[in-house]
């Protein structure tokens, strides 16, 4: 164990060198978002371009909790298959109208893409049943 | 606050209406809403109006479809572009032709110069040529930008589309490029977050573009609706509008154009807040007046050294000399009190300018008359735009100009319609093209056009669409789901099923919502600047350029807008007179519009009811009303005239007038006055100028301020503003030494009917033309049933039901005959026949009615062989010509005797054949065709048919029923079931039980005080018309009977009293087939549903042409 703490204690930076982008959590933050946001980039997620709710790495369908925050217009946090998944932030959100007119093929959802223990999910209120669902994991 | 909203006027594209959005505006408490429709501005006076009484302020924009701008330099036409570089998106804007051809632009007007400068745009750019698609050009833009601010657009726009397509370079060519056409500052990159998954990245490109060029971002929201849950009636629209089912061209991925809050929208924009900041900077720097409330007149003609007052008052002091004779002094007083108001007010160009166009028609023989509350001015009446006396029939000025309100008088005047392109021509000779236009008018959707709207759009093949809008009254949508279940023809309808639900439900959420711009009937612009700089214009559907306003939009602008109408009847009258001074000589037929109104005969004819064809008394109500009020002089006629509308029937004022008339009740009024003003309606007030006049009577009112009253009444004032005008109205009779309970009775009794009453003035002006039609009638009847026929579709009934009239008073019916029928109907015989014409023939062509004049002048037709010859007329019309016997008698057959029809129909290809080849071999094949006909039956008729067969082709040919009536085939069946003919029924006691059969001419539900549906059903049989009223109880059984037959037997309680007329009340209503049995064959001569033996089965067309549905519902 005191080799250990002894590796990770170890800085290899030089003197002089810059320090790193992330010092801590509150700081990865907004750079993180900031990539996901630039207009640039585009995911391996964005091109499978599903049709039902908008972009999905895995496309998984189940029923999540989602604890709602009022200040942020978006989920705090998530449980699924009993384990919590606070969000660290909201990366976007949409809303999808489908097929209305069709009772077999209607959807109407509004979508949350969240940040939330290193992974990205996105997590939709299916306005039509009234429940949360975890709609898909991003990459 | 919203910078890019859409209402309803992009037209199907559009959900809200703009009042519906400034209301939702100003609740969330924005300062500024701007409406930016597709193409154009038809909502913007709506908005600026609506805008400024919510305390919202209006801005006015729209987003118009510019031609690209973005490409590589040298590059104008997309095509021209390698390949790599086009735009891969086709951008659906724009509508119809201008689709896919351009890209979204928004833009709005900061003042009045860029307004001027937006309707200039889009005006140039509708009327361009009529085939090019509304696409502005960005040189047109360049010119009209000043006053103008530029938004770059929603993701269709071409900034937004070649980020979406992955162009950025051609995005921001293009911004750089629409920055030099606006003033510096005026234009902004549009972002919108339209919820979407690719919005974030859209906004971040656009706002990096717009960061490194320089230009300022605005957010906008695109609003389309209301709030979310339209966005289903937006999808449906747009689908219906692009012709596609759902989910339509846009295939949207979501609701979310709707006007949404300020907090949310800086919530949709927390990262770009300067672009939430920017919407209040835009508002604050449009600020435009459009300076409503003035009056702009045409330019009138004033020679040198006058001015318009005075070419006017020399002109009403001309026009005096010549109307009066003699010249009394009370015709001086009130032409003098007309004019100074007339002076004061600022309108005697608005009159010469009228004067104008009448003069001209007047200069021409085209025959015109002045319709509506002008009828109450002496000046109008001496210039000679109206011709009742105002003085003679107590017509008050006050009522057409209350000189305490500045509104802009209205003169409509209707001319001979078959001339009135010529007055049209001349309107735009004289105050030039540039100044002249057509008032638009927006068509909403009905019951019917919303439920195919929605059909289409939920992707219902077009038989399924047809029979969803079948039997649907004209009605409004909200009202659909009531019709289905209450009205009797939609008792079986298809939209019943459950799997329609929806589908209705969407139809009556399209509730008022327009389909596109129209053309009022006859409403003309006139302005002194070019119109297009008042207002945008575009090509309407009937090839003449339009206002994007309508007529209470112009209204507000102050414009003069004149409404040139087409009356048929005047084209009827015109007709009369010239056939029957061609019969007579010149000098023995007056002018029937300077006749003196006191002959005898006319009256009688009106008095009992025989009134087909005579301009306003031939309905059923009318004939009903004569019966009744006895017409004894012109007073009545307007009396008459005005008693049958909507408001005199809601208020029920007849059954008082024919009681007091009749001596059946006393005539009983509270105050003395009131009694001397209402001496000619017995005590009943009926006319608009009534109540003036009594409250000048009795509280001493001047006639502007009873003008003011009685518009006060009319408006539907709140109680406790009704409170005070009735405080004020008794006080003023108080004074007059009235009781307070005498003038509270007065007062209750103007508050009841003014609301209800007919403006005099326009029943006066009807009447002139209504006695003279009735003179031509009495004295020229064949010459005016041949005018009225030739001058259909006009008046109340069907041309067959005019020509049975005729044949019910002694006039002879000729059938149509070759060598002796031109186009038209024609008198003949003096005055003692009527010879049908040929132009309304089934299948007959213009080209061969000419053939047929010029070979007839040379010599008459011999026979059929010799006719196709020389007219080398089509096998379809000479098939026509064949069965409605026009052909009878010509020519002889091996028996001696002139050919049968059918033996000429089975000729005809023979000879047509023999006649192709002999021009073309160019030998000459004698014309003898093998007689293979049928053998001949005898009829007793040359023609061997039948009179089924006959009525039968003629019914099919000609809509008509020349040889006898329908039901003249069935007297023998109509007789053993007992029934009673339409002459006998006034010698019938009241009371009495009876059984009539009638064919259907007209069925009409108007809607009633109490909200029952009654239905007015007018039938008819060989011995004349019959009048059914067929109450809710029995409609409610037998209405589907009454929608889906044609003719019936009707059983019912006739009603025949002084009081109320002659009417049966229906109890029991069943279907009729007329069946005659001949030559072993049954003709079945249904004039309802097809019946599988029914030979000549396309006579039904020809008698449904008028669909009952159509006529149903409200008038």
């Amino acid at each position: 164990m005191g080799r250990n703490r002894e590796i990770k204690a170890f800085d290899p930076r030089r003197p002089g060198q810059p320090l790193d982008l992330f010092t801590a959590t509150d700081t990865k933050l907004p750079v993180i978002m900031e990539i996901l946001r630039s207009p640039w980039i585009v995911r391996a997620s964005d091109l499978i371009q599903p049709a039902s709710t908008g972009m999905a790495g895995k496309k998984r369908e189940r029923e999540v909790e989602v604890v709602w925050d009022g200040t942020r217009a978006g989920p705090r946090s998530f449980m699924m298959e009993g384990r919590h998944y606070p969000v660290d932030a909201v990366v976007q959100s949409w809303a999808a109208e489908r097929a209305w007119w069709d009772p077999r093929k209607r959807l109407s959802r509004r979508c949350y893409r969240v940040l939330a223990r290193g992974g990205l999910y996105d997590v939709a209120y299916d306005r039509l049943a009234g429940r949360w669902l975890l709609v898909g994991v991003v990459d | 606050m919203h910078l890019h909203a859409h209402s309803h006027f992009s037209f199907m594209d559009g959900v809200s209406s703009p009042a519906a959005l400034l209301e939702r505006a100003a609740a969330y408490g924005m300062p500024a809403l701007a409406l930016t429709d597709h193409q154009g501005l038809y909502g913007a006076i709506r908005h600026y109006q609506a805008a400024r009484n919510s305390g919202v302020k209006p801005i006015i924009g729209a987003e118009i479809v510019l031609e690209a701008v973005g490409l590589d330099d040298g590059v104008t036409i997309e095509g021209d572009v390698p390949p790599d570089n086009r735009l891969p998106l086709s951008p659906p804007v724009g509508s119809g032709r201008a689709s896919a051809s351009g890209f979204h632009l928004t833009l709005l007007a900061k003042d009045i110069t860029g307004y001027r400068n937006l309707c200039r745009l889009l005006a140039r750019t509708h009327v361009r040529t009529g085939d090019d698609p509304s696409v502005v050009a960005l040189a047109e833009l360049e010119q009209c930008s000043e006053g103008l601010i530029g938004l770059s657009g929603c993701p269709c726009g071409e900034a937004g589309a070649a980020v979406l397509a992955g162009l950025p370079m051609r995005s921001e060519r293009a911004l750089r490029r629409l920055e030099r056409v606006f003033s510096p500052g005026d234009f902004y990159v549009e972002l919108m977050h339209l919820m979407t998954p690719d919005s974030p990245r859209y906004i971040a490109a656009l706002v990096a573009l717009a960061q490194r060029i320089g230009i300022p971002v605005v957010a906008t929201n695109n609003v389309h609706y209301l709030k979310r849950p339209d966005f289903r009636l937006h999808d449906v629209l747009a689908s219906a509008g692009a012709r596609t089912s759902l989910p339509g061209p846009y295939d949207r991925p979501n609701g979310e154009l709707w006007l949404k809050p300020a907090g949310e929208m800086r919530l949709l924009f927390a990262d770009v807040p300067q672009a939430c900041d920017n919407t209040l900077a835009i508002a604050e720097r449009c600020n435009l007046d459009l300076g409503l409330g003035g009056f702009h007149f045409p330019e009138a003609e004033v020679p040198a050294g006058d001015d318009a007052y005075s070419v006017l008052s020399k002109a009403a002091w001309r026009g005096l000399e010549q109307r009066y004779r003699p010249i009394t002094p009370e015709a001086v007083r009130r032409l003098q009190h007309e004019l100074s108001i007339i002076e004061r007010l600022g309108f005697p160009e608005y009159f010469l300018v009228v004067k104008d166009i009448v003069d001209f028609a007047k200069s021409r023989g085209i025959r015109y008359s002045g319709r509506g509350s002008a009828g109450d001015s002496i000046v109008a009446y001496l210039l000679g735009i109206t011709d009742a006396d105002p003085i003679a029939h107590d017509l008050l000025f006050e009522r057409f100009l209350n000189p305490a309100r500045r509104q802009m008088p209205d003169i409509d005047i209707d001319f001979d319609s078959r001339r009135r392109d010529e007055v049209i021509a001349y309107i735009y000779d004289r105050f030039g093209r540039d100044h002249v236009a057509m008032v638009g008018t927006v068509n909403t959707m009905t019951a019917r056009s919303a439920v195919r709207t929605a059909a289409k759009a939920l992707g219902h093949v077009p038989e399924d669409v047809n029979s969803f809008s079948r039997y649907l009254p004209w009605v409004s949508p909200h009202r659909l789901p009531e019709v289905l279940d209450t009205y009797p023809e939609c008792r079986d309808h298809p939209l019943h099923k459950p799997e329609h639900k929806l589908l209705v439900e969407l139809a009556t959420e399209l509730d008022h919502t327009p389909m596109h711009l129209g053309t009022h009937l006859g409403g003309f612009i006139i302005t002194r600047e070019p119109i297009e700089s008042w207002m945008p214009l575009q090509w309407a559907a009937k090839g003449v350029v339009v206002s994007q306003y309508d007529k209470d939009d112009i209204e507000a602008l102050g414009l003069v807008k004149m409404d040139i109408l087409g009356l048929r009847m005047h084209s009827a009258i015109t007709d009369t007179v010239r056939l029957a001074r061609e019969r007579v000589g010149e000098e023995n037929v007056p002018e029937p519009f300077e006749l003196p109104h006191d002959d005898p005969r006319v009256y009688e004819m009106i008095a009992a009811a025989d009134t087909v064809g005579v301009f306003q008394l031939e309905s059923s109500g009318q004939r009903n009303l004569a019966q009744r009020l006895r017409e004894r002089d012109f007073e009545d006629i307007i009396a008459a005239i005005s008693l049958f509308r909507p408001g005199p029937l809601e208020a029920e004022m007849i059954v008082p007038f024919i009681r007091r008339r009749h001596g059946i009740e006393p005539v009983t009024v509270p105050h003395s006055a009131m009694g001397e003003v209402l001496r000619s309606t017995y005590g009943v007030i009926v006319y608009q100028e009534q109540v003036l006049q009594v409250a000048k009577a009795v509280a001493g009112f001047t006639l502007a301020e009873a003008d003011s009253l009685r518009r006060a009444m009319t408006n539907g004032r709140s109680r406790g503003a009704m409170e005070r005008i009735r405080e004020h109205f008794i006080e003023r009779a108080g004074g007059l030494g009235v009781s307070r309970e005498v003038a509270e009775e007065v007062f209750r009794q103007l508050e009841g009917f003014a609301a209800y009453g007919f403006c005099k003035a326009h029943a006066a002006c009807f009447a002139v033309v209504t006695y003279a039609s009735a003179w031509l009638r009495v004295h020229y009847p064949a010459e005016f049933t041949v005018a009225i026929l030739n001058n259909e579709p006009m008046g109340f009934y069907s041309p067959r039901l005019v020509l049975d009239d005729a044949r019910r008073h002694g006039i002879g019916i000729l059938p149509p005959h070759i060598n002796a029928s031109s186009a038209e109907f024609t008198v003949e015989q003096d005055g003692g026949a009527i010879r049908v014409g040929l132009g309304s023939l089934l299948h007959m062509t213009s080209r061969l009615l000419e053939k047929v004049a010029v070979e007839r002048s040379v010599r008459p037709f011999d026979d059929l062989a010799d006719f196709l010859a020389r007219t080398r007329a089509e096998e379809p019309a000479a098939r026509s010509l064949i069965r409605v016997g026009a052909l009878d008698g010509l020519g002889v057959t091996d028996a001696g005797r002139p050919p049968t029809r059918d033996e000429m129909l089975a000729l005809l290809p023979e000879i047509k054949a023999v006649i192709a080849r002999r021009g073309v071999a160019g030998d000459d094949t004698l014309l003898i065709a093998p007689a293979r006909a049928r053998g001949r039956v005898d009829t007793g008729h040359a023609s061997g048919w039948t009179p089924a067969m006959r009525l039968s082709a003629e019914l099919e040919c000609l809509g008509l029923a020349i040889c006898a009536h329908p039901l003249d085939l069935a007297r023998a069946d109509l007789e053993h079931r007992g029934i009673t003919w339409a002459r006998d029924l006034p010698s019938c006691a009241d009371r009495t039980r009876v059984r009539v059969a009638g064919v259907r001419e007209r069925a009409q539900t108007p809607r009633t005080r109490s909200g029952k549906r009654t239905c007015f059903l007018t039938m008819e049989d060989p011995t004349g018309l019959i009048d059914a009223v067929v109450f809710e109880d029995i409609l409610n059984r037998f209405g589907d009977v009454i929608v889906k037959h044609r003719t019936y037997l009707v059983e019912g309680t006739l009603q025949n009293n002084p009081e109320r007329g002659l009417a049966l009340i229906a109890c029991r209503i069943e279907p009729y087939e007329v069946r005659t049995g001949g030559s072993g064959d049954v003709r079945c001569a249904s004039l309802g549903t097809p019946s599988p033996d029914q030979l000549h089965s396309r006579m039904v067309p020809a008698m449904t042409s008028i669909d009952v549905a159509s006529t149903m519902g409200p008038a």
